[in-house]
């Protein structure tokens, strides 16, 4: 039972990683501030970057799951991680929104398996990648690639005071406009994923002067034939729309 | 004895090691790269120009700054461009603060627990608790470095771009970030002492040592080819001296020296074949901890990181005194072109090349990275430690092994890509 004993309690969380780069587990366990007090807070049962023990079955108050799914045992370990845990938090791009793993989706899969592999490929077990969500139940998006720090920290909080977590999710633009920044969509034309794109980065891109790249993925309400259009009046190609919509969320967008 | 590690911990990326010893006999090593491939190669291919530092960027969450400049690096060579030097400047910034900073996470977290025993690094708190908070310090600075150039992060930065750098920060700030460095020296002599008293397990092997070399600097964004047995050449003659081999039983590749065979990359490779290039205070420092003249014993690679650390430190200094704040970002034109470049990543020799159309979509990408340069290698000298170690308990051996296998700090997720 949580602050019974006397001493303090310590949840107990572990993180997953699937196929990614692996950004978000460094970005909790080596990049951000609050890394002390993280380390002192929680007790990781299971958490390969950081230790080379723990248990991957052990049961946990949080699992926080990076990657997508794009082997077949991924799948049947993110079930297992799933049964063994209180709270199941998607981490990153890759988890969420398909990201950069998934452009493969769009093309034809076999055909850029090739480029990669000539005389291994009959023993790939790739399949086709999937968010995590496809799978299980996901109780909440820590958005961004990396995650950006308030929904990193409200991940991880939430946690500890046993309430419900409030992720951001609103568009860049919201950011873009709280920094004070000049439009580049509007005032320079400039084909800016902001609009569609949800927040939690601080609006990095436009506030140093370049477009939104949207590599926090789509946000749940997104306008995205109306963003579409005005990239078709600024004269930029079917193709070259596409590309951005498909960047790190080429998932979403073939469903 | 069969040994058999399914998911080794503390290194970057998935893989496993297994072995088993009989009547005295080390039989059937191998390291299996588990990672499942993303197939960057693939998935590159129909993409635009100016998407491939973004997309290339996530190939690794510890190096994403040297794939970026070795991509973009790549492509200006293919489509014809050629930077300023203020943008050359900023790049070296860019990549010497992240070598920092990649060489501290694998130190201090990554390494340092298999010389005191621990599974991790928090099993040595609260006793090493004033490592910790200089742990921290050092991180902030280099990834404050980092993040300032690389428009507002450090992991997978923003404004780096083909072509320059959509903004860089205002002289206000350049003053911040080099007042950091000072202090910053003076935590890392500290951190310096902590690694350099460790006691390093003794190996010899004959990888052959390969880094970029560059007259009258340390060679990290640009180089020739250059190794201890006379290996020499441009960007462009890579393929020619290098050969790549898929592995059946692992998702990366082995790369192999043409002709010869095994090679090792890093931090120990670029140090002990130019200790001459460092700063002074880390050229002392490499020949007090016994670095310079060819050492070959990978157990030595965290030394040499900590002496680059050292070097970098200073290095970023000078640096910050020279880059100029203003920027201005040409607009590019794409045509069709082909273009190689290799960079020294924190893990040692990248490389990137890339075709693209006239229209600047690629049409070709091949990436061979630090890791898998490395990898024949660690397997080979993996064998030769246990077999000098074979009459030592299970446990011993195998935590040997996985020692072995840190100390070259690999990469896996950047090995299969």
């Amino acid at each position: 039972m949580p602050f019974s004993s006397g001493e303090k309690w310590r949840p107990r969380a572990g993180f997953f990683k699937f196929s990614c780069c692996t950004g978000c587990g460094f970005e909790l366990a080596y990049f951000q501030r609050s890394l002390e007090d993280t380390l002192k807070s929680f007790d990781f049962a299971f958490f390969r970057l950081a230790s080379s023990s723990g248990d991957f079955d052990s049961l946990l108050d949080l699992a926080l799951v990076e990657g997508t799914v794009t082997e077949p045992f991924q799948a049947v370990e993110l079930k297992k991680i799933r049964k063994n845990s209180a709270v199941l938090y998607a981490v990153g791009s890759c988890a969420i929104a398909g990201g950069i793993p998934a452009i493969k989706a769009g093309g034809l899969e076999l055909e850029i398996e090739k480029r990669a592999y000539q005389k291994k490929l009959y023993r790939l077990t790739s399949i086709r990648p999937s968010v995590l969500g496809d799978y299980v139940k996901v109780d909440g998006c820590v958005r961004g690639c990396p995650p950006g720090r308030h929904d990193l920290e409200e991940a991880l909080v939430s946690v500890l005071l046993d309430r419900k977590p409030e992720f951001i999710e609103y568009s860049v633009c919201v950011e873009c406009k709280m920094k004070g920044n000049i439009c580049l969509l509007v005032d320079e034309g400039l084909p800016c994923m902001g609009p569609v794109t949800n927040a939690g980065c601080g609006a990095l891109c436009p506030s140093c002067h370049r477009a939104c790249y949207s590599c926090f993925g789509l946000m749940g309400q997104a306008n995205i034939p109306a963003l579409k259009d005005k990239f078709r009046q600024l004269g930029l190609s079917g193709e070259e729309i596409e590309r951005r919509f498909t960047l790190f969320d080429g998932l979403k967008l073939k469903k | 004895m069969k040994i058999k590690i399914d998911y080794l911990g503390r290194v970057e990326g998935e893989a496993g090691v297994e072995f088993e010893i009989r009547g005295g006999k080390l039989r059937r090593l191998r390291i299996n790269i588990w990672e499942p491939p993303r197939f960057f190669e693939g998935m590159l291919v129909g993409r635009s120009f100016d998407e491939v530092p973004d997309i290339v960027a996530r190939i690794c969450g510890i190096c994403p700054v040297s794939h970026m400049v070795t991509s973009i690096r790549a492509i200006e060579k293919a489509i014809g461009f050629e930077p300023d030097e203020n943008v050359l400047l900023a790049r070296k910034i860019m990549s010497y603060s992240q070598i920092a900073s990649s060489h501290l996470v694998h130190l201090v977290m990554l390494a340092l627990p298999d010389y005191y025993g621990r599974s991790s690094f928090m099993e040595l708190l609260p006793g090493e608790e004033a490592l910790l908070k200089k742990f921290i310090r050092l991180k902030d600075v280099f990834n404050g470095i980092t993040a300032a150039f690389g428009g507002g992060r450090a992991l997978h930065p923003v404004s780096m771009v083909v072509g320059g750098f959509t903004a860089l920060p205002d002289e206000g700030r350049i003053r911040g970030l080099r007042s950091g460095l000072p202090a910053a020296g003076e935590d890392m002599m500290d951190v310096f002492k902590t690694v350099s008293a460790l006691e390093l397990p003794d190996l010899k092997t004959d990888s052959e040592l390969v880094a970029l070399s560059e007259e009258g600097g340390y060679a990290v964004n640009k180089g020739r080819i250059s190794s201890d047995m006379g290996l020499d050449g441009e960007e462009e003659d890579y393929e020619r001296l290098f050969h790549e081999k898929e592995v059946p039983y692992s998702n990366a590749k082995k790369t192999a020296v043409r002709g010869r065979g095994a090679l090792m990359v890093g931090a120990l490779s670029r140090v002990s074949l130019h200790p001459d290039r460092l700063s002074e205070s880390a050229r002392k420092l490499a020949l007090e901890s016994g670095l310079a003249g060819k050492n070959k014993n990978p157990f030595y690679n965290i030394r040499a990181q900590a002496v680059e650390i050292v070097h970098f430190t200073e290095e970023c200094r000078a640096l910050l005194d020279k880059v100029q704040s203003g920027t201005a970002l040409p607009k590019l034109r794409p045509k069709e072109g082909e273009g190689a470049a290799l960079t020294e990543a924190p893990r040692g020799l990248l490389y990137h090349r890339y075709a693209v159309d006239r229209r600047g979509v690629v049409r070709k990408a091949d990436i061979v990275t630090p890791t898998a340069h490395n990898y024949l290698g660690i397997e080979e000298n993996l064998r030769r430690l246990i077999e000098n170690n074979i009459d030592k308990p299970a446990e011993r051996i195998r935590l040997l092994a996985e020692a072995l296998i840190r100390a070259y700090d690999p990469c896996f997720s950047c090995s299969v890509h």
